[in-house]
């Protein structure tokens, strides 16, 4: 009996105790003394160490909450609408689409300031002792794509099938899964740069958008390439055991592992810091954060992240050091005016 | 009739080989047992010796003593006026470099973490008065350091611990800081408190909300609901709820704790009630059968002596049934706290540095945390998250001795 009133007892208790931080924190919805960013895990790692040094270096200041949503999902939440309980900032590893801004316009999210951080880069790799692979985004489409411009399943058994200059071993390419933003990326990079060199994608584009995303992205799937997990550790091991494949990832993980593997060019132009950061190479991409104008004043600390960013993305700057490749020096000092007038977004200039 | 009956002879030869059978399959069965408790016991042993291999090495940390001549030092700081915002536009980053290079040669500004600074902040914050005199700082060792201190390490960063090894300035000590802090970009700063903390508010919540509820629909269901067919349907609908995949309740605790009531995100409220949806079914059924192995005798002897139905619930019923009713509990409540995916909808898989306050501040949970190190690219997040696994193993075997107390505490024999 007595045990039972007990136990009741710390019941109520862990319930009023529920209670009362629901109290304390009643004013969620109206305002927030930390900063929040949803998007990228391309970009997670350099906002995160972008956070602690805005932490360290404005002393009381609540630590960014970063989350990783993938930059699709970020933008939906981003977009969500203007208030305390949706996001301030969102990371992106691609520009804001013209749906996107729409969305955001639809739900009140007016004022969007972009701010491009940094450029990462999609390398194709080959072991050390691989053939010297040179690819185009031709090359690589006819090799990959599951129907090639449109005229049935993707017959290419080897490379020399795809280009007569290729040597003729069999096709065999590790790369990420659907899942990832860094396959959106060769998609929209390689693969379709790839499809528009037939002047009949451009008519199948006019007249209907998803038939030629469809024809030109879509990757073949009787295991010529092959879907390696997140892991990107695995595909390193992969491509030493098997000199014949290719690799595809995140340039600052091709730098990571130079002593077993080597870049294959495209279109001629290696992979390394300057053609990415200048966007010669063909795989490059930029990084971006949104900005929401209307929470600079509401949320503490908004201008000094940013200001912490635009401290850190030199090219000897702490981003690099985390493996980010700075962007060219106009575009940083575009960026740097941008972090201190914060322009508005012009929707019409996105696609 | 004289039917004589032969008595069994059982030194004949064709019984003892039935006997010897009998033995052998015997034997046979006891061997079969033995192997699978052997092989899940391997298993058991496999996992935590890995674990411990890898993860012990997380609670320790390498720390270079240097010696900082604070007179000397490019450092401008008051010793009478140390804030905290004077200490982080004071440069300590650069000085330390600075201090590190003069003490241990030109290339020791690699050996120590990005984040040694801190470690001299705290030690003005400590005691201003040591920014006039010479004193040895302990620094925490960069990630190459640590590892090839722990033996692990690349060849030039053993020949750099072979050099601190001769200078006597290398130790290694427990991290008390990884008990302390918080998530970190940096794997010799980060801890496991924000995490932990996060998972104590999150399972707090649970089992405020999903105890009561469960208890009280298993009273209900066994006690006073009549037979019929909607009792049925609910009896299957929650028998289905406990079999649900706990993603579909992180969907549904986004779209209806976030999307409709509005709630913060990346809360520990907002976790814990999710968790509770899922943890609630497991409590009911739980307790249906507990309170269904009360003998009816018990239940009889009360009302015959005049006690009231609800006073047979909770003075006689319940008591009785209390320690079925937590081992349920506890089931529920271990598999909340290793849960990431409903976690991972609600916005918990997320950078938080800073310890959750309260229930409605942004909080992540241990196996959240576990995720997201897993993926860090650092080779020193490796050991890390092999710690942060013993942590979350050390917690469930607390809760779960908690729970072997009480049970053995309520438990009444008859």
């Amino acid at each position: 009996m007595k045990r039972i009133a007990l136990l009741a007892a710390t019941t109520a208790a862990a319930l009023t105790l529920a209670g009362c931080g629901q109290q304390s924190g009643g004013a969620a919805g109206g305002t927030r003394d930390q900063i929040r960013a949803v998007g990228s895990s391309t970009v997670y790692p350099f906002a995160t160490a972008i956070a602690e040094m805005f932490v360290q270096g404005n002393a009381g200041m609540k630590s960014p909450i970063i989350e990783s949503t993938g930059t699709g999902g970020g933008m939906k939440l981003f977009c969500a609408g203007v208030g305390a309980q949706h996001p301030d900032i969102a990371d992106a590893s691609r520009r804001m689409k013209k749906k996107e801004y729409e969305d955001c316009q639809k739900n009140g999210v007016k004022d969007i300031v972009e701010i491009q951080i940094g450029v990462d880069g999609l390398a194709f790799a080959e072991s050390n002792k691989g053939p010297g692979f040179k690819l185009t985004p031709k090359i690589v489409y006819e090799a990959l794509a599951a129907n090639p411009y449109g005229k049935g399943p993707n017959k290419a058994q080897t490379w020399k099938d795809v280009d007569p200059s290729l040597p003729a071993t069999a096709i065999s390419v590790f790369g990420p899964p659907s899942t990832s933003g860094t396959r959106d990326s060769l998609a929209e990079l390689i693969l379709t740069k790839g499809c528009e060199t037939d002047p009949a994608m451009e008519a199948l584009k006019k007249k209907s958008e998803d038939e030629f995303k469809a024809t030109c992205t879509r990757i073949r799937e009787d295991g010529k390439y092959v879907d390696s997990g997140e892991n990107d550790n695995l595909i390193v091991q992969k491509l030493a055991a098997n000199p014949n494949a290719l690799g595809v990832f995140g340039f600052s993980y091709l730098e990571e592992n130079k002593d077993t593997l080597k870049d294959v060019p495209i279109n001629g132009v290696e992979a390394s810091y300057e053609t990415v950061s200048t966007g010669t190479y063909p795989g490059a991409r930029p990084l971006y954060i949104y900005v929401k104008k209307a929470h600079m004043q509401a949320i503490p600390g908004l201008q000094a992240y940013l200001n912490t960013f635009a401290a850190n993305w030199d090219p000897n700057g702490a981003l690099t050091k985390r493996g980010m490749v700075a962007a060219p020096e106009a575009v940083r000092k575009a960026s740097a005016e941008a972090v201190k007038s914060l322009p508005v977004l012009d929707g019409s200039q996105l696609k | 009739m004289t039917a004589t009956r032969n008595p069994t002879d059982w030194r004949s030869d064709a019984m003892r080989r039935r006997i010897a059978r009998r033995y052998a399959a015997e034997r046979r069965f006891k061997l079969a047992g033995l192997l699978a408790v052997l092989l899940s016991a391997a298993f058991l042993a496999f996992l935590l010796v890995t674990m411990m291999g890898n993860g012990l090495r997380g609670f320790t940390r390498t720390e270079i003593a240097v010696k900082v001549d604070f007179p000397a030092s490019p450092l401008l700081l008051d010793p009478n006026a140390i804030t905290d915002q004077a200490l982080a536009n004071a440069n300590l980053p650069m000085v330390t470099g600075e201090v590190v290079k003069k003490a241990l040669g030109a290339d020791a500004e690699e050996w120590v973490s990005p984040t040694a600074w801190t470690a001299l902040r705290d030690a003005i914050k400590a005691d201003p008065k040591i920014l006039s005199r010479t004193e040895t700082v302990r620094l925490p060792a960069s990630t190459a350091i640590d590892l090839a201190a722990k033996g692990k390490g690349s060849s030039e960063a053993e020949a750099a611990v072979d050099r601190l090894n001769k200078a006597g300035v290398l130790s290694t000590g427990f991290n008390m800081g990884f008990l302390t802090a918080s998530d970190g970009t940096d794997p010799t700063q980060v801890g496991i408190w924000g995490a932990f903390k996060g998972s104590l508010l999150t399972m707090l919540v649970t089992l405020a909300l999903s105890f009561p509820v469960g208890v009280a629909t298993a009273v209900y269901l066994e006690e006073y609901a009549r037979k019929n067919w909607m009792t049925d349907i609910i009896e299957v609908s929650i028998n289905n709820l406990a079999a649900v995949p706990s993603i579909i309740f992180g969907l549904l605790g986004l779209s209806i704790f976030l999307n409709v009531l509005h709630l913060p995100r990346s809360a520990s409220l907002v976790g814990g009630m999710t968790l509770a949806l899922m943890t609630m079914p497991v409590i009911v059924i739980a307790g249906r059968n507990a309170i269904k192995s009360v003998p009816p005798s018990i239940r009889d002897a009360a009302l015959g002596i005049g006690a009231s139905p609800v006073q047979v619930v909770f003075h006689h019923v319940l008591p009785l049934a209390l320690p079925g009713i937590l081992t349920g509990t506890i089931i529920g409540m271990a598999r909340a706290l290793g849960e990431t995916a409903p976690l991972l909808m609600i916005g918990m898989r997320a950078f938080i540095a800073t310890p959750p306050g309260g229930i409605v501040d942004p909080a992540t949970v241990l196996p959240v945390q576990i995720f997201l190190w897993s993926d860090e690219v650092s080779k020193g997040f490796v050991e890390k998250t092999s710690a942060a696994i013993i942590v979350l193993l050390i917690f469930l075997l607390a809760m779960n001795g908690l729970a072997i107390y009480l049970r053995n505490k309520f438990e009444r024999r008859w």
